[in-house]
């Protein structure tokens, strides 16, 4: 990838770091899935796993210390990771809600049973699609089965279970399959998130960008399915390519969620690894107060003070923080541009360029899978 | 553009809209029937339901300004009459009081709204405002509920006979009332809506609106319900007693102000939520809408999974 970053904003040191409350902890980079639509980096080969779970445990500790009350276990997936039972152990000690993300397809009903035992409060199951075909053609590999299968052990055990269905223009129709598919597995929540995107996604932007015509019926479809019953609760906002506003991406930069990457660095997102020339630090290093409050990278985009206009005094900054800047870099070159996204982005053209592209092709370029070569 | 229904077929969607959301059955009626229901949550229901027969004669006087057809107009006001009655004494709201009587509760404090609860009051406030801003066609189409008001009625005459012989029979008038009134008031409004509603589109308007107002009188249930479960913390919930407090629930903390701890404090799985609302009414006198804010409160944690209920 090529350094078209633009000068990296100086943070004043006397900033305050906000209370982090979030924690997401990227245990591996691993996975047996190959998802179009992966959100791991695209270099995610050369990211070296090398956080023991002793390790984990002592960034725990300092979470909490720091205002964390809640971590998310995942990846690439949780589940390949030999020592999770350990690790688990760890965070709920340390009084976190401990919360497990996972493809749901390494886990057996007895390593759920250990974890549960280890303090596991929650389990977060991503599930591609209704009809096995098509969720495996996502995914890359056949495991929509074994999904379900883990789900039911999910709710058997009794611990609350949400199902994250990645939503593009393959599976925007079937939404009422989708929640029936919840409330069949019982499930609490039900997250419907639209494919955001960068890495892979972005890769696969022609064949997953929906139409505004399948948006619209899906979320009158959401909108029935919220009124016939209030389990699950469904999450589903419009995607920020068809609304004129950016998605508050994080609640804010290095804001309310810290992310530890499989090799210790601490980024504000998942995404933000893939933005050239910005200094992350890593808890092998230093503490992690000093990766949330100081690193460069984290100050970069904190507050409104780095912002350029029409953001800098656009009243909606509060609501927004600005949008998304790993969809800035991934879409102009600039992290700190205005969000394409939004209608004031002198940028937006991009965003409405490729909507128009989505409305005009009826066929499905094929996915490039995760882990595919990519030139 | 689909070709409209036949007569039948729209006929047949109607009935099955009732079939399938109309709150006979809800969980709230189906106990009433079965004769499971105490006597506190018999009253909060007479209460409540109380408020929704004050917007009915509102409602109707909303239809009444939106008709320009004379013999429409001659019909649909014999319904402000049967519920408001020709002269004192008389009416659907007046039978309604009785019954209020009749299960105990102080008649004056009843048609003073005493005790309606927010959940309640939204719902018969969202009838009004439906039809205030819908067409005649929506709106006569919003009162076929009516259609399946005849049988419930029969129904329920029996179960509080069996049931609740603690309910004077006296108070039964209204239900009887209502075994006649209701089949009648169906049978003209069916008659229009299947006149008037010409394309599909407007059969699929009727259509929605009968299922909205089969929602509103499903969320009155909802509310007298919830009012008698007795909340606790969810087992899926964390409470951090922190400044301000903090409930970590599965991907999502919920901020709590002191006011809101106070009320989760109590929330003991024993007191149900009308308790709840009367203690902190006991404990802070001073405050204006103290139990409304309490019943707001409650249903918005159980909506967050902070709360869960018992029965």
């Amino acid at each position: 990838m090529t350094d078209r970053a633009g000068p990296i904003p100086r943070a004043p040191m006397s900033q305050r770091a906000p209370r982090p409350y979030n924690l997401v902890a990227e245990l591996t980079y691993r996975c047996p899935l190959r998802c179009a639509y992966c959100s791991n980096p695209i270099a995610y080969r050369d990211v070296p796993e090398t956080v023991d779970a002793a390790s984990w445990g002592r960034t725990f500790r300092e979470a909490a210390a720091l205002g964390v009350v809640h971590v998310g276990l995942t990846g690439g997936e949780p589940g390949v990771r030999t020592d999770l039972v350990e690790i688990v152990g760890e965070a709920a000690r340390t009084g976190l809600y401990t919360h497990l993300v996972t493809a749901g397809t390494t886990l057996g009903a007895s390593d759920l049973e250990e974890l549960q035992t280890a303090g596991l409060k929650s389990v977060q199951l991503s599930i591609q699609d209704t009809l096995p075909d098509a969720a495996d053609a996502v995914a890359g590999v056949p495991v929509f089965e074994r999904k379900l299968a883990f789900g039911k052990q999910v709710r058997a055990l009794g611990l609350p279970l949400s199902l994250n269905v990645v939503l593009h223009r393959g599976n925007l129709g079937r939404i009422p399959e989708i929640v029936e598919m919840a409330r069949q597995l019982d499930a609490h929540r039900l997250e419907l998130a639209n494919t955001q995107y960068h890495g892979w996604a972005l890769r696969n932007r022609t064949a997953l960008l929906p139409t505004r015509q399948q948006l619209e019926k899906a979320a009158a479809a959401v909108a029935s399915a919220r009124r016939a019953a209030s389990r699950p609760e469904i999450l589903f906002v419009l995607p920020d390519y068809f609304s004129s506003r950016p998605k508050p991406c994080m609640g804010g930069w290095a804001r309310r969620t810290m992310v530890v990457a499989p090799d210790g660095r601490v980024f504000p997102c998942h995404g933000a690894s893939e933005i050239a020339g910005l200094e992350f630090w890593s808890i092998k290093d230093r503490s992690l107060a000093d990766c949330w409050a100081a690193a460069p990278g984290m100050n970069a985009y904190r507050g409104f003070a780095w912002m350029p206009e029409p953001c800098r005094s656009c009243p909606e900054r509060e609501r927004d923080f600005g949008g998304c800047r790993c969809q800035a870099f991934a879409l102009t070159g600039d992290a700190a541009a205005t969000d394409p996204a939004c209608e004031f982005s002198d940028q937006h053209y991009i965003v409405l360029e490729s909507r128009r592209a989505a409305e005009t092709h009826n066929q499905r370029p094929a996915f490039v899978y995760r882990g595919d070569h990519l030139e | 553009m689909s070709a409209p229904r036949s007569r039948d077929e729209f006929e047949a969607d109607l009935r099955r809209v009732g079939e399938e959301r109309y709150h006979h059955r809800h969980p709230f009626n189906l106990r009433m029937h079965d004769g499971t229901l105490t006597r506190a949550e018999i009253q909060t229901w007479v209460r409540n339901r109380y408020y929704y027969q004050t917007r009915i004669p509102i409602k109707d006087g909303l239809i009444l300004a939106k008709a320009s057809d004379r013999r429409f107009r001659r019909e649909w006001i014999r319904r402000i009459r049967d519920h408001d009655g020709e002269r004192v004494g008389e009416g659907g709201l007046e039978l309604w009081l009785i019954l209020a009587e009749a299960v105990g509760l102080v008649r004056a404090e009843v048609e003073g709204l005493g005790g309606v609860l927010p959940g309640a009051r939204r719902a018969c406030d969202a009838y009004v405002e439906f039809v205030e801003s819908h067409d005649l066609l929506e709106s006569v189409a919003s009162s076929l509920t009516e259609l399946f008001a005849g049988d419930i009625m029969a129904v329920r005459i029996a179960a509080f006979e069996k049931h609740y012989p603690w309910v004077a029979s006296e108070g039964l008038r209204y239900f009887a009332s209502r075994t006649t009134q209701a089949p009648r008031d169906a049978a003209e409004g069916l008659k229009f809506v299947l006149r008037e509603s010409r394309s599909r589109e407007e059969q699929d308007r009727c259509l929605a609106a009968l299922e909205r107002k089969c929602q509103i009188l499903w969320s009155l249930l909802d509310a007298v319900e919830v009012a008698h479960a007795s909340p606790a913390l969810s087992p899926h919930a964390q409470l951090r007693d922190e400044q301000p407090a903090l409930v970590v629930l599965p991907e999502r903390a919920v901020q709590i102000n002191e006011s809101g701890r106070e009320i989760l404090g109590l929330c003991d799985g024993a007191r149900n939520s009308l308790a709840i609302a009367g203690e902190l009414h006991r404990r802070h006198p001073e405050t204006e809408g103290v139990e409304t804010d309490v019943h707001d409160f409650l249903e918005e944690m159980q909506r967050l999974g902070v709360l869960a209920l018992r029965r």
